[in-house]
Formats: C-alpha cells, structure tokens, sequence
C-alpha cells in the first residue's frame, strides 16, 4: 500500500511539474522529461519490474495527453524503466556523477527509442524545437542528478530522526 | 521449471507490457480512427488533475494580484480585458456577415447570436509529444463543448477544433498546425482555393495551388473558405511566407498562422455549427 501510495504522489508531482513548466513556457517541456525522473527514481528504489510497470503508465499518461496513436511514449518509457532497474541492480549508480550519466545515458536512450517509433508510426520527423530537444538528457540528468541527492539526504535525515 | 520462471519473471512482466502497447498501438489503425474507451477513460482521469493544477496556480497569482497589486486597478482591467475580448471575437466574425445582410433586424439578430455562442477558455496544456498538435482546454462536455467546434485566439485568429476525447470539463483541441489537420481556405485577396495542412513544426502548408497559378504571392493572407463544412468562412489564418515553384503539378507555398503557440492562454469557442453561422 505504501508503495502504492508513493508511485502514486510521484506520478501526480511529475504532472504538476509538467503541467507547471507548460504554462511558464512550453519549450520548457522539450528540455526537462519530468516522467523520466519518476521513472528513474522508482527503477532505482525498487527494481525493474516497478520502473517497466511505472513506466507503462506514465507514457500511458503522456499518450494521454498526445494527439495520435496510444501506446508510443508507452512503450519507449516501459522499456527505459525496465532497463533502468536492471542496470542499477549491476551497477552502483548512487555517486553524483555516475547517476548524472546514467540518467543522461536513459534519457537519451529512450528520446531515441520514442523518435524513432514515431518517425515509424507517423512517417514524419519529431518536433525538434529548433535543437531543444537535444538538451533533455543534459538538462534531465542534472536536474534528476540533483534532486535524487537531495531526497536521498532528506530521507537519511527522517529517519535519523525518527531514530 | 518454477526456478526458471522466477528468473525470468522480470523479463516475461517486460514483454506482456510491451505486448499490451503493442496491441493498443495496433487497434488503433488506421490512423484516424476514434480515441480507444482506454485513452478517453485515461484523459478524463488525468486532465481533470491538469485543470485542478492551472485552476490552483492562477488562484495563487490571483491572490497576490489582487490582495498585493492594486487590487481596484486589476480589477478594472481583467473586466476590460474581458470586453475587450468579446469585442474582438464579435468584431471580426461579424465583418464578413454584415456585407451579406441587407436589414438592419437580420444584422441586430445575428450580433445577438453570435454574442452568446463564444465561450471563453483556458488552454490547460499542450501536446505531450508535440506541442504544434494539440491542446487541452478548460472546458468540456458540460459546458455544451462538442466535436468540431471552431477555436479562435484572443485577435480572432484561427486555432484550430475541438476532437476528441471530450471530458466533461476539459476538451482537445486540434491546432492548425498539425499535420493531419485539413483546411479550405483561400488567399484573401485573389481567392484562389486551397488546403492548409501544418507541418507539425509551428508553420502551415498551403496545398493544391497550381503552378501555373501566378496570383498567389508572398504576404498575402490566408481566410477560411467554409468548404470543409466545419469552419466558418472569412477567419484570419496566416499569412504566406514562402511560394516555391516545384516540378511537380503544385506550388509549394509555407504560411505562417497568426496564432502564436507561446502566447496561447484564452482562447475563444465558436458554440455555433457552420451552418448555424451565416
């Protein structure tokens, strides 16, 4: 149930920040990947099987919110989540640098999957954003790089004190 | 046998996953076949989260506008805003409708009409994968929003219709920009006929102009015809950028729409079907 409850609260904050870097300014949403993180950070903390499911249903929620076939962010997103716990159970990926190009590495591999699928599907190229888009795995892997640090510190401290 | 199975869960999870996208995908062919119940089901879930969170954060900038900001001022000014806004969808809707009538009843009449079928919205979000596609606005279903609904900018311009899925309180709208949009149009001032579809990138193509056809030309404006059966005619659409001569049957022609993406907040839906219009 916690887990539940947890995926949950993560899935509704990455849509606030979507939604809120939407109306700040739409190329905005081209730069960060907010799913990703959640996505991510759920395969990390509790494994593949959790970052494929999370990740089915957060591009689920993109396609949701896309004009054209269901299922494409989905499938990009699923296969990214799966990878990023199975990865992270080989490897180390906790220190700063090396979660930095971990997430740069997934988010940029999942960018390409999702071009491709939808070059494949609607035989037309993506929406670049004039290169924008080609800064989302820099720029997600050091906001998610940043964060994840942040949160794992706040936890430690909870549970020092709780101790 | 079990042993295996337990190895493998993680993997076997991954294909039935990618299995079930695929199936959906695959249903969902041809293209432009309806939304599945699972997306309309899917939007309706999470679009109202998407409202709640734009309602929320313009009630924040509301309260420090208000309480903070020269509260009578601000007040004055959304009021005219308001006005202003009405005025200008009233203004430019009416300009081609007037010419064709000849009482002064039939004009004081259709002004009536049209004055109570624009309905202002929000737009509460963008296209996920591209955001020259599609928008969600703040209004829905119980609304009196339907499919095919014309969608004009705060100047008047053309934003695209409403398509579905439709929730109760929130609605899609398809942009001209996409490019599986279609719309008749014509140039403004030498009325030659075409299609305008978007190239996904932010601009349009103005389609089926001949290339014998020397009339049409750069910075020329682009309206609504009223051939598709959906659209109005006499809407401002865009302005032509660019006239290539090709090799095949056809000028390549770019147009620029005058709505801008960046700056799309309110928007303005025409509650009236086409043949309701004029």
């Amino acid at each position: 149930m916690r887990d539940f409850i947890e995926i949950t609260l993560g899935i509704v904050i990455a849509l606030i920040f979507y939604t809120v870097l939407a109306k700040i300014s739409i190329s905005l949403i081209q730069i960060f990947n907010v799913f990703s993180l959640v996505i991510i950070y759920f395969a990390l903390d509790k494994g593949e099987i959790y970052g494929a499911c999370i990740g089915t249903f957060c591009g689920l929620i993109q396609d949701s919110f896309s004009l054209g076939v269901f299922g494409v962010a989905g499938i990009a997103q699923t296969i990214m989540g799966f990878t990023a716990g199975y990865i992270s159970r080989k490897i180390n990926v906790l220190p700063l640098r090396r979660n930095f190009l971990f997430i740069f590495v997934l988010v940029g591999f999942e960018l390409l999957l999702w071009a491709l699928l939808y070059s494949f599907i609607f035989s037309e190229t993506i929406n670049t954003g004039k290169g924008l888009i080609f800064f989302q795995p820099l720029s997600t892997a050091l906001l998610g790089s940043i964060l994840f640090i942040l949160i794992r510190k706040f936890k430690n401290l909870a549970s020092k004190q709780n101790k | 046998m079990p042993f295996l199975l337990k190895k493998k869960k993680s993997l076997i999870i991954l294909v039935v996953l990618i299995f079930f996208q695929l199936i959906l995908i695959s249903i969902q062919v041809p293209l432009d076949r309806e939304e599945s119940y699972f997306e309309k089901a899917i939007f309706s879930i999470f679009s109202p989260v998407q409202h709640g969170i734009v309602y929320f954060f313009q009630k924040i900038g509301n309260i420090w506008k208000n309480y903070f900001y020269l509260r009578n001022v601000q007040d004055q000014n959304e009021e005219m805003k308001k006005e202003m806004f009405f005025l200008l969808q009233e203004n430019n809707l009416l300009r081609t409708a007037m010419q064709k009538y000849k009482s002064e009843k039939e004009i004081r009449d259709t002004l009536s009409k049209i004055h109570k079928n624009i309905l202002p919205a929000r737009v509460i979000g963008f296209d996920a994968s591209n955001f020259y596609k599609s928008a969600t606005i703040n209004k829905g279903a119980l609304d009196g929003i339907r499919k095919n609904m014309v969608v004009l900018d705060k100047h008047s311009n053309l934003v695209g219709r409403v398509i579905e899925p439709i929730s109760f309180k929130e609605a899609r709208i398809q942009l001209v920009t996409d490019s599986e949009s279609g719309i008749s149009v014509f140039s403004q001032k030498e009325k030659v006929p075409g299609v305008l579809t978007g190239d996904a990138k932010g601009q349009c193509f103005l389609n089926y102009i001949e290339i014998t056809d020397e009339e049409v030309k750069e910075g020329g404006r682009v309206i609504t015809s009223g051939f598709d059966g959906i659209f109005p005619p006499g809407i401002n659409v865009g302005e032509i950028l660019s006239v290539i001569p090709s090799t095949s049957l056809f000028k390549t022609i770019k147009v620029k729409p005058f709505f801008e993406i960046r700056n799309l907040d309110h928007v303005a839906v025409i509650m009236l079907d086409i043949n309701e219009f004029f």
